[in-house]
């Protein structure tokens, strides 16, 4: 194709994205100026006032002082409730991927089949069970109670299944006639699939940090809540928080995973095309 | 699938012990609480020690329009997701990749977006897009048009579209992405070979990238599907944890937690294991196409 043929199709390309990008991007945009609005300003009829009079800081600092919910803790309980999951689902998920790829043993058909079927079951329809099963364990109302259930994942599983399967036999020989044993040869291989394991991680930590449910169910102290439970409360009509709070709230509840997939975004794709074709 | 290696290498044992973590909190986190979601369901509602009722939550909710109500909405939701997101996402990769190569990360971005967002952001993003006199698509549109002012949210012939197009804007980017990756990873020489035999751009769609993306597709369509059963903040947040006018948005999900704020234990655990044989379904649905694909 010729060049100005190539800048032509992407130009056009781009025209014909544009109304995508402005139905996803400006209310976001809207989001983060409205933290600095007041209720007065925000409920105004948006041409007049789509970006704020003066750009106040006041509605953050209320957030962040914790005059409407305790805005330090929640965040800090998202933070270490997400990166828990996180860690705990990549590992149990890439030892046992680890498992099925590259072992056979009996029984190895139904367990891959069940770790599919855990894929397919909504964690959220057995919110129930699952609350007063952790209740009995002595969990309820601790960050351990939402941490630990949200450990087992079956699309891990089924990923790093597909990651080690294509780990070149001749590492795993290699290792093993150096006479290491076999958890020293898995170590061995983690770093060749170290892109898969941060992608996976990223992945989970986002749908720990959308959570909403099972820690709604779990966790009563305002203090030990995570942020999508003191977000509700935000919005919740009855309590009265200014407008201009929630969407500071709002803004701060994107940024952790947005800069995290920022910062991920290229190894997880170039790690998801080797993988998704094969 | 491939077998690695037909002698398993070192003990018999060496599996199991890289299973095992995954396997005790299976059993700790998934099986114990379905067994315990079971047993909940044949007794009588509330906490504690109940009542042994058999299946008598069961034969209630055959009766219950509230429960066929959700399950006809989680459905129709769950089925219009997948019909409008696919094609949409698989349409923007497409012009992603045509644009230029400088911008394409930066766009892709944008685009996902609204998958890094809670859900109950999205919700209230979506709240003041919709809303009845200040919502921004009244404001910009129906307004200026002279028309009056549209109650989106509160008109149950629109809750679940309204529900509907929350996910297609939440999840299309994503999609998008996962399809992107996809297409990259497709070898050039499939599509020099089908230059080779049609100049159609249409056909090498048609004969090389369809098929070749099907198993990222399968993904997609099984992604949205246990997430159109699970949707849940998004709901809470938009139709306030009910079900909206005449129940027009209430999904299963909503219902659950309905019951349980309640403490009708029993019965909200009918509805979760009741949707088990669907879930079968798909599970042999997947397994089939996973074979197909093979």
């Amino acid at each position: 194709m010729s060049a100005q043929g190539k800048t032509q199709r992407g130009a056009l390309s781009l025209l014909l994205l544009g109304p995508f990008l402005l139905a996803v991007l400006v209310p976001f945009l809207w989001m983060v100026l409205g933290m600095f609005k007041t209720n007065n300003e925000f409920f105004q009829p948006l041409a007049k006032a789509f970006f704020p009079a003066n750009y106040e800081w006041q509605n953050v600092g209320e957030l962040l002082e914790g005059k409407w919910v305790p805005f330090w803790d929640v965040f800090g309980n998202s933070l270490v409730v997400s990166l828990g999951q996180a860690l705990g689902a990549v590992t149990l998920s890439a030892t046992a991927g680890y498992a099925f790829a590259r072992f056979t043993f009996s029984g190895k058909r139904l367990l891959f089949v069940l770790a599919v079927a855990l894929i397919l079951v909504p964690r959220q329809l057995f919110a129930v069970p699952l609350f007063s099963w952790v209740n009995e364990l002595g969990l309820s109302d601790s960050l351990l109670g939402v941490m630990l259930p949200g450990v087992v994942t079956g699309l891990g599983v089924v990923y790093f299944t597909q990651v080690f399967r294509q780990v070149p036999e001749e590492y795993l020989q290699a290792a093993r006639i150096c006479g290491a044993t076999e958890l020293r040869v898995f170590l061995t291989v983690l770093p060749l699939v170290w892109p898969a394991l941060l992608s996976y991680g990223m992945i989970h930590f986002i749908l720990a940090w959308h959570e909403h449910l099972v820690p709604m169910l779990v966790l009563t102290t305002e203090t030990k809540q995570t942020l999508p439970l003191a977000l509700a409360k935000l919005y919740d009509v009855s309590q009265r928080t200014p407008q201009g709070v929630q969407m500071a709230a709002s803004t701060f509840a994107v940024i952790p995973t947005a800069v995290l997939f920022a910062l991920c975004h290229r190894k997880f794709k170039s790690s998801l095309s080797d993988m998704l074709v094969h | 699938m491939p077998a690695a290696d037909q002698r398993t290498p070192g003990a018999r044992w060496t599996p199991f012990f890289f299973l095992l973590p995954f396997l005790f909190f299976l059993l700790l986190f998934w099986v114990i609480p379905l067994v315990g979601g079971v047993q909940m369901s044949l007794h009588a509602n509330g906490l504690g020690q109940a009542e042994y009722v058999g299946f008598a939550h069961y034969k209630a909710l055959a009766n219950d329009e509230r429960y066929v109500t959700a399950l006809r909405n989680s459905f129709v939701y769950t089925l219009a997701s997948v019909v409008v997101i696919v094609p949409l996402a698989l349409w923007l990769a497409h012009l992603l990749r045509a644009t230029f190569r400088r911008l394409r990360p930066v766009l892709t971005f944008a685009l996902l977006l609204p998958a890094l967002t809670p859900p109950s952001v999205l919700a209230v993003l979506f709240l003041m897009v919709f809303h009845g006199r200040n919502g921004l698509l009244n404001q910009l549109f129906v307004m200026p048009l002279g028309f009056e002012p549209v109650n989106w949210l509160k008109d149950p012939d629109f809750i679940l579209s309204g529900l509907v197009l929350q996910t297609v804007w939440r999840w299309t980017g994503f999609m998008t992405f996962f399809i992107l990756a996809g297409m990259e990873g497709i070898p050039r020489v499939y599509y020099e070979a089908a230059r080779l035999a049609t100049g159609s751009r249409w056909r090498q769609f048609w004969h090389v990238t369809l098929p070749q993306l099907r198993p990222v597709l399968l993904f997609v369509a099984v992604y949205l599907v246990v997430d159109g059963f699970s949707l849940f903040s998004g709901a809470y947040v938009l139709l306030g944890g009910s079900g909206g006018t005449a129940d027009a948005g209430l999904l299963t999900v909503t219902y659950v937690f309905l019951k349980t704020r309640f403490f009708d234990y029993g019965s909200a655990s009918a509805i979760s294991i009741s949707l088990l044989p669907l879930m079968v379904l798909a599970l042999l649905g997947c397994l089939f196409l996973r074979r197909r694909t093979a």
